[in-house]
């Protein structure tokens, strides 16, 4: 425990000294500043079926910049370390490999959901000035952040995964991206098929598309199934990992 | 024992970089690993500070398994790989804290051990730097201020004077005779002076096999084979060559013209026997003028590259 918490120590300052992740962070908190307004002024106009919680956290362009959050992450966690050799010392020193790999992945995992976080300050903030005299939704709230979360874990894994494979940040970076986009477009895939066939896929879609698991955790449904479904696909991405780092040494 | 090998072999798809090679070092002992570049220095001493799992044979580091019971051995020992991988964006300080406390140094005393390593190793004035910006010679400082920081039993060093100049490599060397009472070494290197200097011990390795495994002394006492005597004759030339040629212990000749109907002969010499004094009677009794008859010592030089280019 000791060893992990000195590694997630190193990883976090890695992380916010560098400019990489303030730039994410600044950009992050201007894409979702300015969704919330958008969402804003969208209610103020007509009525919607969804909710200011819905709008803000997944507006239509929600997908473009959603899957490129992981790579930029990630692509740095493994790679950095095999092309600068320090991948070396860090394994000769007594620590085992899965601290290494589990100290890397909170890193990014808690860096993800420090992204998330000033979101939260808006409707804090539209909540005072409005003097209370709006309704936030707050299952809607507490679904979102569930659903963005359970996604997270299994999105960063691929993207340590990714990382991992090579020594290149931009190799690890596109590979990561793509692995990510050919689940969510293997997803949509299945909704296409299922229009067809819509009895026996059903059950399927239920657990593993995530444009579906989205719609419904936005509305405060929470279902465990997703949940189970992205905690053991993260479990087996992280063992993957753990192999491939294990295996680079068996074979160097 | 410190370190003790048995047959220790690591394959690399269809390449063998070590082969079935066995040593023990002492604790206390410094030794030198020497071998042309390629010959498994770096394999052998990744597979001891469990970086590479061996393909056959084992290892173990004061009789911790470096495969079985890997982080005891590693705990063991402070390693300086090759060319000094270190994190650029870190300060050096810094740096050396966290690793000190990821090799298990007590939180409240990694402050003396980190101040007591840089000390040593002369970094307390670039102790704020970057090491992304330190030249060379500081960041191979780094690297041993790294490797022994938390104090360990056994010093590994690859390469510790790799790419440095010769002001930076003196530092180095004096450091590690320094270190030489603490700590047992075990140090790699093509440098032979390095060797000479610094080790008490010497295993040279060459294509995954050791050559030779003794001091640097008796190495170059034993191999005199590569020693050499040199003579110069005023005599019939093909008379002088094919007596000089038959003496006893004389395993090759080459000859030159000195000028002044002097010729000069190189002899190649086994161990053993002093042919100095054959080759005077033989001049008394041939009655050829002689002007010059030297032993030239074989140097640890000569014993590497007799043995590592043999083949």
């Amino acid at each position: 425990m000791r060893t992990f918490l000195i590694l997630l120590g190193k990883e976090l300052r890695a992380f916010f000294l560098s400019p990489v992740a303030w730039v994410v962070l600044a950009l992050f908190m201007v894409i979702t500043g300015q969704s919330f307004s958008l969402s804003i002024g969208l209610l103020r106009e007509k009525p919607s079926d969804f909710s200011i919680v819905r709008w803000t956290f997944f507006p239509q362009w929600f997908w473009y910049y959603y899957f490129f959050l992981f790579p930029l992450i990630t692509m740095r966690l493994f790679a950095e370390e095999q092309r600068a050799g320090t991948l070396e010392s860090l394994l000769t020193a007594p620590v085992r490999t899965w601290q290494v790999l589990m100290a890397k992945y909170s890193s990014a995992m808690i860096f993800y959901c420090v992204l998330w976080l000033p979101a939260l300050l808006y409707f804090g903030l539209l909540h005072w000035v409005m003097r209370g005299d709006v309704e936030i939704p707050m299952g809607a709230l507490g679904g979102s952040y569930l659903i963005l979360f359970a996604t997270g874990l299994f999105h960063v894994a691929v993207g340590c995964l990714a990382s991992s494979l090579t020594r290149n940040q931009i190799i690890a970076a596109i590979l990561g991206y793509a692995l990510i986009l050919l689940h969510f477009l293997a997803g949509t895939f299945l909704m296409y098929l299922s229009q067809e066939n819509p009895d026996r896929l059903r059950p399927l879609l239920d657990q593993v598309v995530t444009m579906r698991h989205m719609d419904y955790f936005t509305l405060g449904l929470i279902d465990s199934r997703p949940l189970a479904y992205y905690v053991s696909a993260t479990v087996l991405v992280l063992m993957i990992t753990h192999q491939v780092l294990e295996y680079r040494r068996w074979k160097a | 024992m410190m370190i003790n090998v048995q047959n220790l072999t690591k394959r690399f798809s269809g390449r063998t970089a070590v082969d079935g090679i066995s040593f023990q070092v002492q604790p206390g002992e410094i030794v030198g690993f020497l071998g042309p570049n390629g010959a498994g220095k770096s394999t052998t001493m990744r597979m001891l500070t469990g970086y590479l799992p061996p393909t056959s044979g084992s290892a173990s580091i004061s009789g911790h398994d470096v495969f079985n019971d890997s982080l005891k051995a590693r705990r063991e020992i402070g390693f300086m790989p090759e060319n000094v991988p270190l994190y650029e964006d870190m300060r050096v300080a810094e740096y050396l804290s966290f690793r000190a406390a990821l090799k298990g140094v007590k939180i409240r005393e990694v402050r003396s051990h980190v101040e007591r390593a840089m000390e040593y190793c002369g970094l307390t004035e670039v102790k704020k730097k970057m090491i992304g910006t330190l030249s060379k010679g500081f960041r191979q400082r780094v690297g041993l201020a790294d490797a022994l920081v938390h104090k360990p039993r056994l010093l590994i060093l690859d390469e510790p004077t790799n790419g440095l100049d010769p002001n930076q490599i003196r530092q180095v060397r004096s450091l590690i005779t320094q270190l030489a009472g603490e700590h047992t070494i075990l140090l790699s290197t093509h440098i032979l002076s390095e060797v000479q200097m610094s080790c008490r011990r010497v295993i040279i390795i060459n294509k995954g096999t050791i050559r030779a495994d003794d001091t640097p002394d008796a190495l170059a006492n034993n191999l005199q084979s590569s020693g050499t005597v040199s003579v110069e004759l005023k005599a019939a030339p093909a008379e002088a060559e094919e007596k000089l040629t038959a003496l006893e212990h004389v395993r090759r000749l080459s000859s030159s013209d000195a000028g002044g109907g002097w010729h000069r002969y190189e002899l190649r010499v086994e161990p053993g026997g002093d042919v100095r004094v054959d080759i005077s009677e033989l001049a008394r009794a041939r009655q050829w003028s002689l002007r010059e008859l030297t032993q030239h010592n074989a140097t640890l030089e000569d014993v590497f590259v007799e043995l590592t280019q043999r083949d």
